[in-house]
Formats: C-alpha cells, structure tokens, sequence
C-alpha cells in the first residue's frame, strides 16, 4: 500500500515538473516568438485585430528595411567599434592586473582586489555627469573615442577577474622554469603566459565586447548625432518617436540582440566564473 | 615587480572611474549658483523634501525586493528542475538563459510591444482563453504599471540566478543525499538541511550582485515606461537621468548618484569582503 502510493507520488511529482518546465519554457520564449512573428509582417498586419499570431504573407522588408531606410548600417558599425576597442583594451589591461594578482603576494593585494570589486558596485549614474562635462571640455562629446574610455570602467574590472580566473589555472611551474632559462617576468608574461591562456582571452574580449553592446546609458549620454549613435540608442530612439513602425522596431531589436545570443550561447560556460569574480566555479 | 602588471591598471581605473566619481561627490555638495565658492549639503536635505525623489525611493524599492525576491525562487526552482535526471537538459539551459542574453533596451522593447493593450500578443492570448473580459492597459494603468515593469524584470533576471544557483547544487555531492535517504529524512528535509546549507555562499553572491544590478536597471524601464505614467514607474536611476539630462541641474543628481553609490557599497560589502578574504 504503501509502496503504491509513493509510485503514485512519484510519477505526480513528475507530472508537475514537466508542467512547470514547459510554463516557464513559453515563459521564456514566447516573447521572441511574437519578436520574430512581428518583424515578418508588413506595417498594416502589426495593426490589425485581433492579431495574427503567424503572419498571413511573411515579408523580410523590414529586414531590408532597417539597412536601407533607417541608419542601422551605421549603428552596427559603432557599436562594432567602440566594444571591440574597449573590449581589447580592458582586456590587455585586465590580463597584465590579472597575472599581477595570480602571481605576487604583495602588501595591499587585498585592499586592490576589494578596490577592483567595489568598482564594479558603482551605478552609471554616478559617472555619466562628470564624463559629460568632461568630455564635453576636451572634444570628445559624441565621438566613438568619448564612448570606449567610458566603456572601460564597466569593463576594465570585469575583464581583470575573468582573465585572473584564467591564469589561476596555469601552472606556477611554467613560470618557474622559463625563471631559471633567464626570462624576465615581462616576457614570461608575452612569451608564456598569453599563448597559454589565448582561448581565455578571447572569450574575455567576446564577454567586455557584450557588455559594451548591451548598455544604454552611457550612449545615451555621451552621443547624440545620428552617425555616433549605437544599436542599442538607435533602437531605444525609435521607440521614443510619435509613429512607431513595429515590424521594423523589432526586426531591428532582433538583429541587435543576435550578437549576444549567439555569443552568450557559445560561451554561457565561462560567464559564471567571469561575473563572480570567481567566487562560483562551474 | 608586481606593480608593473597591477599598476597599468589601477591607474587607468583611478583616471577613467575614480576621477569621476569623486567629481560627482564634489558636484553634490556645491551650491547650484556658482557665484558662492563654498559647499552645502542643501542638496541632501531638498532630496527629503522632494515629493518625486521619495515617491522614486520607495518605487525603487519595491522594484528590487520583488524582482529579487522573485529571481531567487523561480531561479532556485529552475536550477533544481536542471540539476535532475532530466533529457534534453542543455537545451533547457539555453532556452532558460535567452531573456537574459539580450540588450536591456531590445528586452523592454519587446516587451512593450507584448503588453501593447489593443494590438499586442498578451491581451490577446488571456482574451482567447478567457481569463480576462476587456483589454488590460498594462503599462498604462497607475495601479498596474510598476507590478508589469517587475514581471518584465522577472523573466530578464531570473536567467543568472539561475546559473548561481544551478554551479551550486551541481557542487552538492549527491552521496549526501543518499546518506540522508537511507536514514529516512524526507525530500522536505533534506532540501532544508542538505540544500539550502550547500548553496548559502551561493546565495550570498546571487543576491549581492542581483540587488546592485537591480538598483542600476536602467535601459529596461527606459525602453519600456522612461518612468510613467507620471512617476509610477521612475526609479532612482531614471530618476536621475532625467535630472542630469532634461533638469540639468547636475549638483541635485550628483546628491542622489552619491546616495545610490552608498546604498550600492553597503549592499555589496559582504560580498567583496568575502572575496577579497578567499583570495
């Protein structure tokens, strides 16, 4: 009798599973589906009611659209840009901290880990003020160059963890016998330490690289004119303007979201370690 | 030796963050009219006074602890289902990680257009299946705005806490729990004694990060509200914006930056201090 019952628990407790990973699966996706639906219907069928879940003549206008009759082209290519840049740069600079980190134990490490971290507590608002005057003094309002210094404080801090995460792994023994080949400690850096954790680095500049891509604030500040402005600010204008042309809006959302799906898909291993500062492994 | 690889660093964030942000705090406490070379704290005294800034507060508030509060339970419940015996488990992750993936901006926008009252996907799909009678203005009804905002919020958050947790219970050796088993402890139990003492570093670092990203959303509420209707659905970081950007009064949005950045420190405290210790 008992037995039975549990079986029954069992397979009820399973039952139950299934429904809530499905829920939370039409949850997840659902959005996107109506994202994709959407972006294939031509502006008067986004309009009309009841709406049509599949469209009724799927058109890839609005793909073509967003390139020829909005700027796009021009978002893509700054938003391109600037993240690329900063992310190598923090990356550069968050590899040479990061090997200093791993490797000495120096008076005042913790305090310069806890500062690293603290940095990464701070709200964009706090920043975007100063960096507005400041940028404005010396030129640099509304130009790529304005935004990519901007960029590395979001970066610069994660890009040191996630790199410090990396040489963590290689051996101290590397370093100790290219030391007693005579190689200085710079170059057991480059000649070393790099090519070894090179896969490291690359998914380091992909991580800075969507952490530029996805921001809002900063570019909405610091640029203005139509041939400065990212994906991101170009998308969130649309939104702002009187008529809304939907199919557009979101096969343009859509375009601008799929460097970081598909990204963050290739490499969701890593981002845990990365933006815990490797408090959580996997 | 050690300052040539750390040093680059540290200066290159002292200039590009330290700097600015001692600027703001300077900003905060000078008078408005430039004409008086002195400082004030008027600024933090006026933010108690000011009807929008508490209204903000509170908003702001409400946002994290619910958003939060609801990232840890689905994301633990998640991360439970995909730590069991279970096909098709990578796909799952996947999928469940998508609402987190994309811009702020590209998930409000969505979003916007979901809850659009006449032309958009929710009403229709509740109307169909007659959960609701008349359209439902989602983003535009006072009593509403806020509790749609935070649903939003629900499903682009709960993705990473999931992770946390997910890295944590995958640590959880299972011998435990066949130990507790054997001795008759109950699901309940062991959940409450095996899983919950298991992931509580975990849990710490969830919820330090997800409070101070909560606190920062800004593109998800711009895309979606920029605040409204009124200030319903303002919080502290659009707040802000907007004192910056359409006020200009620079000095007043410095005071309340300063008051999120110490909001922010003291949250993450725990969190840093733990780190900084295991390192």
């Amino acid at each position: 009798m008992k037995v039975t019952s549990y079986k029954l628990n069992d397979a009820l407790f399973k039952t139950i599973i299934w429904i809530f990973l499905i829920v939370v699966t039409i949850y997840c996706l659902f959005p996107f589906a109506w994202m994709l639906s959407t972006s294939l219907k031509t502006e008067s069928e986004a309009f009309r009611m009841p709406p049509t879940w599949i469209p009724l003549e799927p058109t890839g206008d609005s793909y073509i659209g967003i390139w020829v009759r909005k700027n796009f082209g021009i978002y893509f290519f700054n938003s391109t840009i600037i993240s690329l840049s900063t992310a190598m740069l923090s990356t550069f600079f968050g590899a040479l901290a990061g090997y200093g980190f791993s490797r000495f134990f120096f008076k005042g490490r913790r305090f310069l880990i806890g500062f690293f971290l603290a940095t990464q507590m701070l709200p964009g608002v706090l920043l975007v003020g100063p960096y507005f005057k400041i940028l404005s003094k010396v030129g640099l309002y509304d130009t790529r160059t304005g935004l990519i210094i901007a960029f590395l404080t979001i970066c610069l801090p994660f890009s040191t963890w996630m790199m410090k995460g990396f040489i963590d792994k290689v051996p101290v023994e590397l370093d100790q016998s290219a030391m007693v080949d005579g190689c200085s400690r710079m170059g057991i850096f480059f000649k070393i330490i790099l090519p070894v954790v090179s896969p490291g680095m690359v998914a380091t500049i992909l991580f800075a690289f969507l952490l530029a891509w996805g921001d809002l604030l900063w570019a909405l500040c610091l640029t203005s004119s139509e041939p400065m402005i990212t994906v991101t600010l170009g998308i969130a204008r649309t939104v702002g303007q009187f008529n809304i042309i939907w199919p557009m809006l979101m096969a343009g959302s859509l375009v601008g979201g799929m460097p970081a799906i598909i990204l963050y898909v290739f490499l969701q291993r890593l981002l845990v370690q990365g933006l815990t500062a490797g408090a959580v492994k996997e | 030796m050690w300052v040539l690889f750390v040093l680059p660093g540290v200066l290159l964030l002292v200039l590009v963050l330290g700097f600015p942000a001692i600027t703001s705090i300077s900003y905060s406490i000078q008078p408005e009219n430039k004409e008086i070379a002195s400082y004030t704290f008027s600024h933090y005294v006026n933010l108690t006074k000011d009807p929008f800034f508490t209204s903000t507060f509170w908003n702001t508030a409400i946002f994290v602890s619910l958003s939060v509060a609801a990232h840890m339970i689905l994301g633990l419940a998640v991360a439970m289902v995909l730590n069991s015996a279970l096909p098709a488990k990578p796909l799952f992750r996947i999928i469940a990680l998508l609402p987190w993936v994309v811009p702020d901006v590209v998930a409000g926008i969505i979003w916007k257009w979901m809850y659009d009252p006449i032309y958009g996907a929710l009403n229709d799909v509740l109307l169909k299946m007659g959960l609701i009678n008349a359209p439902i203005e989602w983003l535009s009804n006072p009593n509403l705005a806020l509790f749609s905002v935070i649903l939003v919020n629900l499903w682009r958050g709960f993705p990473f806490v999931m992770l946390i947790l997910l890295a944590g219970l995958q640590a959880i050796p299972p011998q435990l729990y066949e130990a507790a088993a054997i001795d008759g402890a109950s699901k309940r139990q062991q959940f409450f004694h095996i899983t919950i003492p298991g992931l509580k570093k975990m849990i710490v670092v969830a919820l330090a990060l997800d409070i101070v990203w909560e606190v920062r959303r800004f593109g998800l509420i711009q895309a979606m509200t920029q605040g409204g209707p009124g200030v319903l659905t303002e919080v502290l970081s659009t707040y802000t914006y907007k004192q910056y950007f359409q006020f200009f009064r620079f000095e007043y949005a410095s005071a309340i930056a300063v008051i999120m950045t110490i909001v922010l420190l003291a949250v993450s405290l725990p969190y840093i201090w733990m780190i900084s210790q295991e390192e």
